[in-house]
């Protein structure tokens, strides 16, 4: 397989997706508001009546970054829906007659997510830097920042393509994403420290991807302690890489 | 738009052994199917709904895995080569494919990326192919304002970009007003012309089947019931009927059996079954000189696909609600909004 071939291949997918976006932008605009509800009323309330023991930083503080990988995590695990949707209209059947490889698509797919990712963390940097939250807004930490939503979104996106050539339709993968966002994000340390949970919801947490998300992101956005960095996007890229593979080899099942 | 120097030898566009496919483990919507497409003719895939077509072109596309047989694109296993063989080929489906949230030019962009189309060549063609099927005025525009008519022309520009050897069209005119037809129906038969693609499409359409093709297969249940060109099948459902109206009485006048057949007469009108209406009828009108009878009119009957449909194509009740129907109809989901 041509690698040079592969990849232009995967990034003229997400170029499809940026002229999309560049055409109508609205959906990024509505996107804003469930996060920026989470920041506004959620955390400036909990900020007030210190009711979380969250260390050294403030309630806002700490879900700052909870928030923008859970908004990440929307997007992504919903983006077998748009495959759906694209399969419908012939968009898919139209990508997958062309000669290139067929993981190239499933990656590409999973860029355009990240993509929406990209512009969904600009929106929470922009909105928590307007509320006044306290961010490391050290360049490097920025730039990994984003290396992680990008990585987040490829691998919940590609996770969510699996699920649809199974799936096959817009109304179960609604349902899925429900299934799948609301205990990821409840059982994650996102809006609140894991010390805080039940025993057994600890547990649940520390095998919760968002877990670890929202640990890296922590660590760089506010701690500046990278301890368990490293290990994070590890497991990140590891998963990914699975989740392209396989989606890649069942991608044809929803032309079925 | 396959260049003739590539046409070397004689190796079939298309050629298909025993094709087969099998869905949900019991329904045969390609049944042993054996047909080669030549090159640089159109090739006609005629038949019902759920009768195989797009089955047939979607595992040539290879989107979909052939359960047995083998099928070749220009000489190579599709099977084996899916990648390559895709890159010969230019594929329209028959619901609309292109991206409407997308101008027509950068879906021809995007396109023509993804099949690989050098950088240098790539405006060029883009540019071609916008004025080939006539939107180069409309190039800047969101897809979603497009006419229905538009849509497919600029989906068989999509097709172009990558100049295939081979294009294959899923029913290329329906839903659309008769004078978008005759558009697209110009485009295909110039692009033979020009440029020698070999063209296979589906269609239940007769008069296009007629219009366009070469070569005729007639699907039914998943099998091919009959092939043959356009002449040959209408022959083998009857010739041509010629109707004649006289001023004077005829009766005891024998009519020579090498003209033709009267299948039908009386006082004033016959009916005679010849095997070429245009060839036969000065015969008949020498014929009847001779013998003093002065012809008012003459017309012509002409068998056509559609009786060789009926005939070919016939479908028995139950294959009414057949499963097999499913997948084209669910192919048929077109993009409104």
């Amino acid at each position: 397989m041509n690698i040079a071939r592969f990849l232009s291949s995967s990034i003229t997918i997400a170029e499809m997706e940026a002229r999309k976006i560049r055409h109508d932008t609205t959906e990024l605009w509505i996107r804003i508001v469930q996060p920026a509800l989470w920041l506004l009323v959620f955390g400036v309330t909990f900020n007030t009546i210190k009711a979380m023991p969250t260390g050294s930083f403030s309630y806002i503080q700490f879900i700052t970054p909870g928030i923008l990988a859970q908004s990440v995590l929307f997007i992504a695990i919903f983006y077998g829906i748009t495959v759906v949707w694209e399969r419908d209209v012939g968009i898919i059947t139209k990508l997958l007659s062309t000669p290139s490889p067929r993981a190239s698509i499933v990656l590409g797919k999973s860029l355009a997510a990240s993509l929406r990712g990209v512009f969904q963390a600009v929106m929470i940097f922009a909105l928590a830097l307007a509320l006044g939250v306290q961010i490391r807004l050290d360049p490097l930490d920025i730039l990994g920042v984003f290396a992680v939503v990008i990585l987040f979104a490829m691998c919940f996106s590609s996770l969510s393509m699996l699920l649809a050539s199974f799936m096959k339709t817009r109304e179960r993968m609604m349902g899925i994403g429900q299934a799948l966002t609301m205990p990821l994000f409840f059982a994650s340390n996102a809006i609140y420290p894991i010390s805080v949970m039940p025993i057994w919801l600890q547990y649940v947490s520390k095998v919760n991807p968002l877990s670890y998300v929202v640990d890296a992101m922590r660590s760089m956005l506010l701690s500046g302690n990278y301890e368990n960095l490293l290990i994070d996007i590890f497991a990140l890229i590891l998963a990914t890489v699975i989740f392209v593979t396989l989606a890649s080899i069942t991608i044809k099942r929803l032309l079925e | 738009m396959g260049s003739s120097n590539l046409k070397s030898d004689n190796i079939m566009a298309v050629e298909t052994k025993n094709l087969t496919k099998i869905y949900h483990g019991n329904i045969r919507a390609v049944d042993n199917v054996s047909f080669s497409v030549k090159q640089g003719e159109i090739f006609g895939l005629l038949g019902p709904n759920g009768a195989g077509k797009t089955t047939v072109i979607k595992m040539i596309v290879t989107l979909t895995h052939i359960t047995e047989g083998t099928l070749q694109v220009f000489g190579i296993d599709s099977a084996k080569s899916a990648e390559l063989v895709r890159s010969m080929l230019g594929y329209v489906p028959q619901s609309v494919s292109v991206d409407t949230d997308l101008t027509g030019y950068e879906n021809l962009l995007i396109f023509s990326k993804l099949s690989y189309v050098g950088k240098k060549e790539r405006d060029e063609r883009i540019k071609e192919a916008l004025e080939y099927m006539g939107l180069t005025e409309r190039a800047k525009d969101l897809v979603k304002h497009y006419s229905g008519g538009m849509m497919r022309r600029l989906e068989i520009a999509q097709a172009l970009v990558n100049r295939p050897r081979i294009l294959l069209l899923d029913e290329p005119s329906i839903g659309l007003d008769p004078a978008s037809k005759m558009h697209v129906w110009e485009s295909i038969k110039q692009l033979k012309k020009q440029f020698g693609t070999t063209i296979l499409i589906t269609t239940h359409d007769m008069s296009e089947a007629d219009e366009l093709c070469d070569r005729i297969a007639i699907m039914s249940d998943g099998k091919i019931s009959v092939l043959g060109s356009p002449v040959e099948l209408k022959k083998s459902v009857g010739g041509d009927i010629i109707t004649l109206n006289l001023t004077s009485v005829h009766h005891g006048i024998e009519f020579p059996k090498d003209i033709g057949k009267i299948i039908h007469s009386d006082e004033e009108s016959i009916q005679i079954l010849v095997e070429n209406g245009e060839e036969a009828i000065p015969l008949i009108t020498n014929f009847y000189r001779d013998q003093k009878i002065t012809i008012d009119s003459i017309s012509i009957n002409k068998p056509n696909l559609d009786d060789v449909f009926m005939k070919y194509a016939k479908r028995r009740l139950h294959d009414e609600f057949s499963t097999h129907a499913s997948s084209a109809r669910r192919d048929f989901v077109r993009h409104t909004r």
